[in-house]
């Protein structure tokens, strides 16, 4: 009984996955149809990041992608943690928005840190 | 469930906020300054960490754990911060020079050490897996980016990118052993896994769960046979920095060890003591062994380490309090030994370059005595020869191992001990008895010098008062089995 | 006073050893020869304080060990014998620690030298002192100990080396002796405290004890056992190879050890344990016959000899052998009387000898010298009072001494006794033949050194000629003077005592003339003087009945000692040349008298070669091979493979590292699994 009920909180995860699944074979088939297919090797390559996807690994290129894309994903993830927190800010209360405001500090100062360090300026 | 909080529930950490602070503070004031930023930063830091000493002696050290349990302070935490702050200030006291000298004076380097210490501070007053492994983790990225720190030299970048790779691998085992360790125990919490352990036998998947998180630690401690790291990055490494190595990070790593097998896994003693045990003869070994053939210096004292680090475990495989706490005194005692002895690596330099093989040491003894001497007494030291500090830590470990009847592992030790005995000596033989090369050069700077000395003061006159060492790592060691 | 003439030689010889570098040869010099003439001095005093109060006494300093019954106590037992040897050790020590400022002034060492003569007398005092065994033990193998230091003194010298190594190894076999010795004296008596073993020896004379078998005597067994001891100290035949060797020391160890005081401890051991021989027939036969033919050998021995101061050695070894067949007729006074006499002519001779060499600088033999008795007068003249001694002509020490050995063995009237006679005769015949063969080939006729050495002749510095002076005094005086304490008195000794120990009471009432006069009667004779410390069955006492023995037995010896310095004055001054002669045609004879018997090569092949082969064998197979091969030297080569192996794993590539990482994870794993049968 109880695992029924607890399956049956899974349900609309459930219906959520097959409308996805429906939505994109309908976009696929869809674009097949109305579509003009005129291919040529740009279009039928593989889109991988702007490399070729079956290249050798090793070859060189610029480590300030990684710089950026490292100190994108601190900010992707601080705007992660910020979205549970404002829903929740209610009843979290006052320590909840201090230790937020706590951790936003600790990033501002890496901020003034990567900026200052001229982490930011592509040349 | 709400979270109950008071600020009066920070105050045990008011050390670690204190260092928070501190590091952003010298972020912001190193960017601020351009020229010499990084010698005062020493010096900021080396005052930070006496402070936070200060406030370490002023916090109440028998709390109950605070913040929903995830950070306690008890009397383990607090004599472990106490060394480890002490050992930190050593760790910078030796670099402020050495940074000039290989002109890698760059700010960074104090915060790094900062946060390392924050992060050290954490692993030892954690009371849940995860809170655990941030600290580690925060520890452990800094180190990564201190043995790098050279980074215009192939060898400290490969030694930064080597260390950096093997210790994703480990801090992977370590989080999936603690996953295995929540899904079979439901908690995080080391007192609710102690709970939920209390009484029943362990399962499979929870003694996997363990031996990973063991595996994880067993890394950071650098026991064999997850040790590979550890000459290449001592060696690689700038020297400051292995003297960092040396010096600090294993204390946090034990420390953290012997609480998380006594405080959570304290009811499947017998599992995790059989894992310690082959840890800890396979570490004496290597330690021993391998030692023999080295020339550098600095590889000769990582596996000094290495085989410390297993005298280490096998207090810890005796599983008892008297056991712990004569590790913790062991660390003590190794601790001042390393940072004494590193002061000596560290000065090793000719016409402003560095030296790093025994072979540099020739006839120390003629051009440079009471360096010789020094180093002589810090090897006898080390190898366990009485009446020197080193004999009384080995002497305790091994006492505690007997007492726990482990007698095998007590002889091997000891075994171990005299095969590594011989490396030692070999410095001494070197300094005393080989041809004198040209004299090192003297300028070595007030903070290296007071460090060497104070290790070899403590070396040399332990044993008039061994008394109070002895009965505050005890002390601290009860704490472990208070609860 | 006792510990004062014990331990100042002691003193000296550790402020000289320790302190020898700050202090400086001058420095050590001072020290020692002021501690030797302290000690000789209190020896003086503490000799008449015990024999003329008559008051032997024991002084416990502290115990050494105990277990069991067993107990050995440090002590100082000095009765009338042991005065006798403080005192003869004691001046012959000052005397040659005096002499070798002179004789050692263009040494190195001379801090070391003075620090092992100091060391070597206190182990001596030790021996003579001690009032057991074990002690005697102790001061037996000091005395080792330091011979052997100054034997091998001149360190550089391989044949120095090898007379050390050798001393040292003869006097081993003897030592083992001495020390079964001790131990069966243990098991038998319960105790090795010389008086509770005197008092129990009586009851003990019947018992036999069981020894591999075979019933044996038990005190014929501990004093044969003692004796192998005493005969490898006084270099006895068989055992007596060393001592002629140990002649590369400086002459003044020669004359100060192995002629005056260490050879003489075997002596001195079985007069100690008189009271246990007395009660072993046999073994004083034993004792009787080995002293004569060592006496005998020697003196043959000493005919040929060309070195000075082997010719002299082989004199000591002869005058040794006198000394022991003296004990085995069981006159002990007699035997300890000539040992004292012997230790003065016989020091005088080798320091004599010494002043000759450190003349002719350095030249030792007989065939370089010649024809400088007008050069070093004094020297030559204290040389002959030295030889007249050793001859036992009239009036001189040795006359007294030997005289009266030889009539004891003449009065024993028991075949031992007998063969001991006709042997010491013979013997004193050649002794005073070589005697005056040295004397004539060292100072007269042509010189046969070159001119450059004769240049050189001069006589010794006064400080070494002073001390020859006292030696010469003893040499001439002391047979005459302790003749009648030391062996006189005719009556049975046990009434003897009795009476005197009444005597000394009336004595210590009243210090009156008269009754001085009667006690110098009592002293002035063997019981008196000897009190308990030697101890003659009343059977055995032939130094009774040596003094009833017929006129021509008187006689014979000085004749014979005349006899021989005219032969010699024949044959070497007379005619010179005769004697080379006379060796041609006695040729075999001569070879076998100069090749001494043949002792050396005899050993040599039965027990050095044998030795040395069984030796190399366990060297090279047993602990080379086996035990350095496994041991230590295998664990180390071991240690070093591992070690090598370990750093090959350390291949610095981050995926083995890895690797090694996991494999260690999924072994602890595995691990867990098959022990748990998960």
């Amino acid at each position: 009984m109880a695992s029924e009920q607890f399956l049956a909180d899974y349900l609309p995860i459930l219906v959520f996955l097959v409308i996805a699944a429906g939505l994109s074979c309908l976009m696929i088939v869809a674009s097949l149809i109305v579509g003009k297919q005129r291919p040529d090797k740009e279009k039928l390559s593989a889109y991988e990041c702007g490399f070729d996807a079956f290249d050798d690994a090793r070859s060189k290129f610029d480590v300030r992608f990684y710089l950026v894309s490292i100190l994108f994903i601190i900010f992707d993830l601080e705007i992660a943690f910020l979205f549970p927190w404002a829903v929740a800010l209610k009843e979290i209360g006052a320590f909840g928005f201090w230790s937020m405001m706590a951790f936003l500090g600790v990033l501002t100062v890496g901020f003034i840190y990567e900026w200052k360090k001229g982490a930011l300026e592509w040349e | 469930m709400m979270p109950v909080f008071s600020w009066a529930s920070l105050s045990p950490a008011l050390p670690e906020l204190f260092l928070v602070m501190l590091g952003m503070v010298m972020v912001l004031a190193g960017l601020s300054q351009s020229e010499g930023a990084a010698r005062s930063l020493c010096r900021v830091a080396i005052g930070g960490f006496a402070l936070a000493l200060m406030m370490l002696l002023g916090v109440n050290w028998d709390s109950a754990p605070v913040m929903n349990g995830m950070f306690v302070m008890d009397h383990f935490a607090g004599f472990m911060k106490l060394l480890i702050l002490l050992g930190l200030m050593a760790a910078v006291a030796l670099s402020v020079r050495y940074l000039e000298q290989e002109e890698i004076d760059r700010f960074e380097y104090p915060i790094l050490i900062v946060f390392a210490g924050l992060g050290m501070m954490l692993m030892v007053s954690a009371h849940n897996l995860l809170a655990m492994y941030v600290g580690l983790e925060l520890q452990s990225l800094s180190l990564y980016v201190l043995a790098a720190f050279r980074r215009n030299h192939s060898k400290s970048s490969e030694a930064g990118m080597k260390y950096f790779v093997l210790g994703a691998l480990a801090s992977g085992m370590l989080l999936f052993g603690a996953s295995l360790v929540y899904g079979y125990t439901g908690a995080l919490g080391f007192d609710a896994i102690s709970h939920a352990l209390a009484g029943g036998k362990a399962g499979a998947g929870l003694v996997i769960g363990l031996v990973f998180l063991l595996v994880g630690l067993a890394f950071k401690v650098s026991a064999v046979p997850f040790h590979m790291w550890t000459p290449d990055v001592y060696e690689g490494a700038p020297t400051s920095v292995t003297a960092l190595f040396a010096i600090v990070p294993k204390i946090a790593a034990m420390g953290l060890l012997m609480r998380l097998l006594t405080e959570p896994f304290g009811s499947i003693m017998p599992e995790w003591q059989q894992v310690v045990w082959v840890l800890s003869l396979a570490s004496m070994a290597v330690g021993a062994f391998a030692g023999l053939v080295q020339n550098n210096i600095k590889r000769l004292l990582a596996y000094s380490s290495i085989g410390n680090m297993g005298y280490a475990l096998v207090g810890v495989a005796a599983g008892t309090a008297s056991g712990m706490g004569a590790v913790i005194l062991y660390l003590a005692i190794y601790m001042i030994m390393a940072a004494g002895t590193f002061g000596i690596v560290l000065s090793m330099r000719r016409g402003g370059r560095a030296y790093e093989d025994i072979e540099d040491l020739s006839g120390l003894s003629r051009t440079n005595p009471l360096m010789a001497w020094t180093l002589a007494f810090l090897m006898f030291s080390m190898s366990g020869i009485p009446p020197l500090a080193g004999f009384f830590g080995k002497l305790f470990i091994f006492q505690a191992a007997i007492a726990s009847q482990f007698y095998v592992l007590a002889v091997l030790g000891v075994l171990c001990s005299v095969v590594a005995a011989y490396y030692y000596l070999r410095v001494i033989k070197v300094m005393f008895f080989d041809d004198p090369l040209d004299a090192l050069d003297s300028d070595l700077g007030f903070s290296l010098r007071a460090v060497v000395f104070l290790s070899i003061a403590f070396v040399l006159f332990f044993i008039f008062s061994p008394d109070t060492l002895v009965e505050t790592s005890r002390n601290a060691a009860a704490a472990l089995f208070a609860g | 006073m006792e510990i004062l003439a014990v331990f100042t030689p002691l003193l000296g010889f550790l402020l000289a050893f320790l302190f020898g570098k700050q202090m400086g040869d001058r420095g050590a010099q001072f020290v020692t020869c002021a501690g030797m003439s302290v000690a000789a001095f209190v020896s003086v005093v503490l000799f008449f304080d015990v024999v003329f109060d008559s008051d032997p006494r024991t002084i416990q300093l502290a115990t050494w060990m105990t277990a069991g019954d067993f107990s050995v106590n440090w002590a100082l037992r000095v009765d009338q014998l042991a005065a006798v040897m403080i005192c003869v050790v004691n001046i012959v020590s000052a005397c040659v620690h005096f002499y070798s400022i002179g004789y050692m002034a263009h040494d190195s060492c001379r801090a070391r030298f003075m620090s092992y003569l100091s060391l070597f007398t206190f182990a001596m005092l030790m021996l003579v002192t001690s009032d057991n065994l074990l002690q005697l033990f102790f001061g037996w193998e000091g005395v080792g100990v330091a011979s052997y230091l100054l034997i091998g003194f001149w360190n550089h010298k391989h044949s120095a080396n090898a007379a050390a190594v050798k001393a040292f190894i003869v006097n081993r076999m003897g030592d083992f002796g001495l020390a079964l010795g001790v131990m069966s004296a243990f098991v038998i008596f319960g105790s090795v405290q010389f008086d509770a073993m005197f008092e129990k020896a009586p009851e003990l004379a019947e018992v036999n004890f069981m020894f591999m078998g075979h019933s044996v005597h038990a005190l014929t067994l501990i004093c044969l056992l003692l004796f192998i001891g005493a005969c490898g100290k006084s270099a006895q035949l068989g055992l007596h190879t060393w001592l002629p060797d140990a002649m590369e020391g400086p002459t003044p160890v020669s004359a100060l050890i192995h002629a005056a005081t260490m050879v003489t401890a075997g002596v001195f051991l079985v007069a100690r344990m008189s009271p246990v021989f007395e009660y072993a027939p046999f073994a004083l036969e034993v004792v009787t016959v080995v002293g004569a033919l060592t006496a005998f050998v020697a003196a043959t021995i000493g005919l040929t000899q060309f070195d000075i101061k082997r010719v002299i050695a082989y004199s000591t070894m002869s005058q040794l052998g006198y000394m022991f067949f003296a004990l085995g007729v069981s006159a002990y006074g007699a035997a300890i009387f000539h040992l004292m006499t012997h230790a003065f002519f016989k020091a005088l001779l080798f320091l004599g000898a010494g002043s000759v060499i450190h003349a002719m600088s350095d030249e030792q033999d007989m065939r370089n010298m010649g024809g400088i008795w007008k050069l070093i007068p004094t020297t030559y003249v204290l040389m002959w009072i030295g030889s007249l001694a050793l001859a036992g002509i009239p009036f001189f020490a040795g006359y007294y001494s030997k005289d009266i050995i030889l009539e004891s063995a003449f009065a024993a009237h028991s075949g031992a006794g007998e063969f001991a006679y006709w042997m010491g005769i013979a013997a004193a015949l050649m002794t005073a033949f070589y005697s005056w063969r040295l004397i004539f080939m060292t100072f007269h006729g042509a010189p046969r050194a070159d001119e450059h050495v004769m240049a050189h002749v001069h006589e010794s510095p006064p400080v070494m000629i002073s001390s020859l002076i006292i030696l010469a005094t003893g040499a001439i005086f002391a047979g005459a003077l302790f003749y009648e304490p030391f062996v006189a008195g005719d009556t049975g000794g046990h009434e003897g005592l009795q009476i005197i120990s009444h005597e000394i009471e009336i004595e210590r009432e009243v210090e009156a003339p008269v009754v001085e006069e009667e006690h110098e009667e009592n002293i002035w004779n063997r019981f008196g003087f000897w009190g308990e410390s030697l101890k003659v069955l009343p059977e055995h006492d032939t130094l009774a009945a040596a003094h009833h023995v017929p006129e021509w037995v008187k006689l014979l010896p000085t004749f014979m000692g005349v006899l021989g310095i005219f032969l010699a004055w024949v044959l070497y001054i007379k005619r010179a040349g005769v004697a080379t002669r006379i060796a041609a045609v006695a040729g075999p004879l001569h070879r076998l008298f100069f090749h001494k018997w043949y002792f050396d090569e005899l050993y040599e092949t039965l027990f050095v070669r044998n030795a040395w082969r069984i030796g190399r064998a366990f060297s090279l197979k047993g602990d080379k091979q086996i035990i350095d091969g496994y041991g230590p030297d295998g664990i180390a080569a071991w240690s070093q493979r591992v070690a090598s192996g370990i750093g090959r794993l350390q291949t610095g590539c981050l995926y083995h590292y890895a690797f090694a990482m996991v494999a260690g994870l999924f072994g602890i794993v595995t691990w867990f699994f098959l022990r748990a049968g998960f």
